[in-house]
């Protein structure tokens, strides 16, 4: 257990440096504060909007999938280091594991379960032509996004 | 040096857990559970188990507290909610029995070992090979004697924890994937 | 074998006075050298990048601007301290805290030198004591590094939540799944190198790569290697990997609301995780301390005791990294977010298990007298059956996301 002792140590120092730091900073720090300094920073503008309540669903998948491959992991680390004295059979054993751990992650993949980022639905090339206002010619590459191509159904969102 | 331990390990695993059931902010709770874990994590240690107390802390705060963490923050789980009002009806009833099977479980097993021999640090562990003192158990003797375990004494077990995880990952798919018909997307 | 040499003989049996002097020293001095590495690594990340953007770079406050990381921190410390109205003022203090001490402990277990010539295996003599150019080697070894950087999750997650503020909340929650998932393959090219040494102890794994064609590196096929780089530059949230705090869409990411002092310590633990996870890439595959060796020749450094000599190799090969990550920033583009999610979980975690697979399966024939060829041939056949299957689930998936079907 003495072994430990350094990194304790170690850390004790470290939380020393920065309680120090926050006494020095106190004392040498000027203090004004304001409504302004204390709202939330967004660029200046007046925050308008609460922040968001709910995130997507995959959020939770991936760190419920974390789990499962933290264990996985922490099952594969004994095999590593003890596999010169487990000889076939703890290599079967490992292989029959992680195959059925496999199995179960293409499922997931399978499912849409770590599908991130927008639908990449192949578009209609006309409606998005009728996008681009006339405009745009040979001489300016401008793209000029106006409202004439909007609001087909299906096409928003 | 062991008491002291025992006793700092002791104080984080009890300020710990009565933190997660006072705190009022699930946040809080959550992390006070960080606090017991670790507490545990060093009891482990203090125990010369070196590999559970680091799975201690790389699966259960490293992960699953941390999956705590997201369902309360995104889910947005405010501290203004009413505690009083039932969500589950059973869930009080419940926890209250499962409580009092905890306690007398714990009770049982202090009466059972009383007449015992304290176990030693390291019990158990098979350090041969090792070379040193027997009270410090070798480097890699802990994870090694676990392997043998895992990989060749209780296989069965250790392949039943994979279906365990299909399970869970079929849960998840299921509560979180809703099947939905193409109509409704298209629709305006 | 490695059990006897792996623990610290200075911290074994009892505890004298002597050992625990050198133990303070140790940390004493461990602890100066990373705030002195950490702003070295500031300047140096200025001055390269600076270089490779046809800039100067820092050069007003001391020779060659060394010291423009010393002016920036002094003058935090003369910053105000803002805290916001709607922060959750207990985690918005503790967070710093959990992003900074990890980072710094990651140096205990960091072996740093030592004498490797003549079959030494890393122990030097101080003031009469037998010890490791290295704070700890206590039984978990490698495995604290994961377990810290599963609590420097927390200091991130923690700091932009308690920020009550939505670019704070939203760069923290990318930033933990980020985390997360590169965590997962971080751990899965790790146990290949556990593979080839057979101990979790880091000078254990030092210990077995005595010359070039041990180096992990090579001995694990490459393949682990560049997955743990990846990884790790995932894991520190260093570009390409910076969605954390990808400026044009959340402001400054997690920690937009601090300032002065406790944007400090984030700020000292990024660039600390960055020298600490070379370091212990150095150590996991370059060999760490050792020197590099040929066959039956090895390189020496002149003029340089042996003592001294393995911590000028392990600073040269930490030095290579520190170069390689600026690179990286220099030069590649940051990732959209699902292409990093992709990356992460259905290109680097399926290949680092195969692989880790492959490994032991050609171990294990070489241990049971198995013809290689056979071994080889029939484990390629496996992952190329499991990459297919993976492959038909991306495309089964892709095909549902067109229609829409699932959600």
């Amino acid at each position: 257990m003495s072994q430990y002792l350094p990194v304790v140590a170690l850390a004790i120092v470290t939380v020393l440096f920065g309680a120090l730091s926050f006494g020095a900073s106190r004392l040498l720090a000027p203090r004004r504060p304001s409504s302004a300094k204390s709202a939330p920073y967004e660029c200046g503008i007046l925050p308008s909007q609460e922040p968001p309540e709910r995130f997507p669903v995959s959020f939770y998948i991936v760190a419920m999938l974390f789990i499962m491959f933290d264990i996985e992991i922490i099952f594969v680390y004994p095999y590593a280091v003890a596999r010169s004295s487990l000889g076939l059979y703890g290599f079967v054993a490992i292989v029959v594991f992680s195959v059925l751990f496999f199995l179960t992650f293409v499922y997931e993949v399978a499912r849409g379960g770590l599908d991130w980022g927008p639908l990449q639905r192949s578009r209609n090339l006309e409606s998005a032509a009728a996008v681009v206002s006339p405009e745009r010619t040979t001489t300016t590459t401008i793209r000029r996004v106006g409202t004439e191509g909007r609001g087909e159904p299906g096409e928003a969102a | 040096m062991q008491l002291v331990v025992f006793v700092i390990a002791s104080l984080m695993v009890l300020v710990g857990a009565v933190g997660v059931v006072l705190r009022r902010h699930p946040v809080h709770a959550a992390l006070s559970l960080v606090l017991t874990l670790f507490g545990v994590a060093v009891h482990f240690v203090a125990q010369e188990a070196h590999f559970l107390a680091a799975v201690q802390v790389i699966v259960y705060a490293g992960a699953i507290v941390v999956l705590f963490l997201f369902v309360i923050m995104l889910l947005g789980v405010d501290s203004a909610d009413d505690l009083r009002i039932e969500r589950l009806p059973i869930q009080r009833p419940l926890a209250a029995v499962m409580g009092v099977g905890i306690v007398g479980l714990l009770i049982a097993a202090v009466v059972a070992t009383r007449g015992s021999e304290p176990l030693q640090a390291g019990a158990g562990i098979n350090v041969a090979g090792v070379g040193i003192d027997d009270a410090v158990a070798g480097h890699d003797a802990n994870i090694t004697q676990l392997a043998g375990n895992l990989f060749a004494d209780y296989v069965f077990a250790f392949e039943l924890t994979s279906v365990l995880l299909i399970v869970a990952v079929a849960g998840t798919v299921v509560l979180t994937r809703r099947e939905k018909p193409p109509s409704e997307e298209d629709a305006p | 074998m490695t059990g006897v040499l792996a623990i610290d003989p200075l911290l074994f049996g009892e505890l004298k006075w002597m050992p625990l002097v050198i133990v303070a020293l140790k940390v004493l001095v461990i602890f100066v050298v990373g705030l002195v590495g950490t702003m070295f690594m500031v300047w140096f990340e200025r001055k390269v990048i600076a270089g490779m953007q046809n800039r100067i770079g820092p050069n007003k406050a001391g020779p060659f601007g060394i010291l423009q990381t010393l002016a920036d921190g002094v003058k935090l410390f003369f910053k105000e301290d803002l805290l916001p109205d709607r922060a959750d003022r207990f985690v918005f203090r503790l967070a710093p805290f959990l992003a900074f001490v990890p980072a710094f402990l990651v140096w205990a277990v960091l072996p740093l030198g030592g004498d490797y010539r003549d079959g030494n295996r890393g122990l030097v003599e101080w003031f009469g004591h037998a010890t490791r150019v290295q704070l700890a080697d206590p039984p978990v070894g490698i495995l604290l590094v994961l377990a810290l950087s599963s609590i420097a999750v927390y200091g991130i997650m923690l700091a932009g939540w308690s920020s009550g503020s939505k670019y704070p909340l939203l760069g923290a929650v990318r930033a933990t799944a980020q985390m997360v998932s590169y965590e997962a393959a971080l751990g899965l090219s790790l146990a290949a190198v556990l593979l080839t040494s057979g101990s979790l102890s880091t000078v254990g794994i030092v210990g077995t790569q005595d010359s070039l064609s041990n180096w992990n590196v090579v001995a694990t096929g490459v393949v682990p290697f560049v997955i743990f780089v990846i990884a790790a530059t995932a894991e520190l949230n260093r570009p390409p990997f910076d969605l954390v705090e990808a400026e044009q869409e959340l402001v400054g990411g997690f920690n937009t609301e601090y300032s002065s002092l406790r944007f400090a310590l984030f700020f000292l633990a990024e660039f600390m995780n960055t020298i600490t996870m070379s370091g212990v890439i150095v150590t996991l595959f370059l060999g760490g301390p050792q020197p590099l060796a040929i066959g039956d020749w090895t390189a020496d450094i002149p003029l340089v005791g042996n003592g001294l000599e393995g911590t000028i190799w392990f600073l040269l090969k930490l030095l290579l990294f520190l170069y390689i990550y600026v690179w990286f920033r220099a030069t590649l583009p940051r990732l959209r977010y699902d292409q990093l999610m992709d990356l992460g979980w259905k290109v680097l975690i399926p290949i680092s298990l195969g692989w880790f697979l492959l490994l032991a399966a050609l171990r294990l024939g070489r241990d049971e007298d198995w013809n290689v060829w056979l071994v080889a041939g029939v484990s390629v056949a496996g992952l190329l059956v499991a990459a297919v299957v993976m492959f038909g689930a991306m495309k089964v998936s892709g095909r549902n996301r067109q229609q829409g079907a699932v959600y």
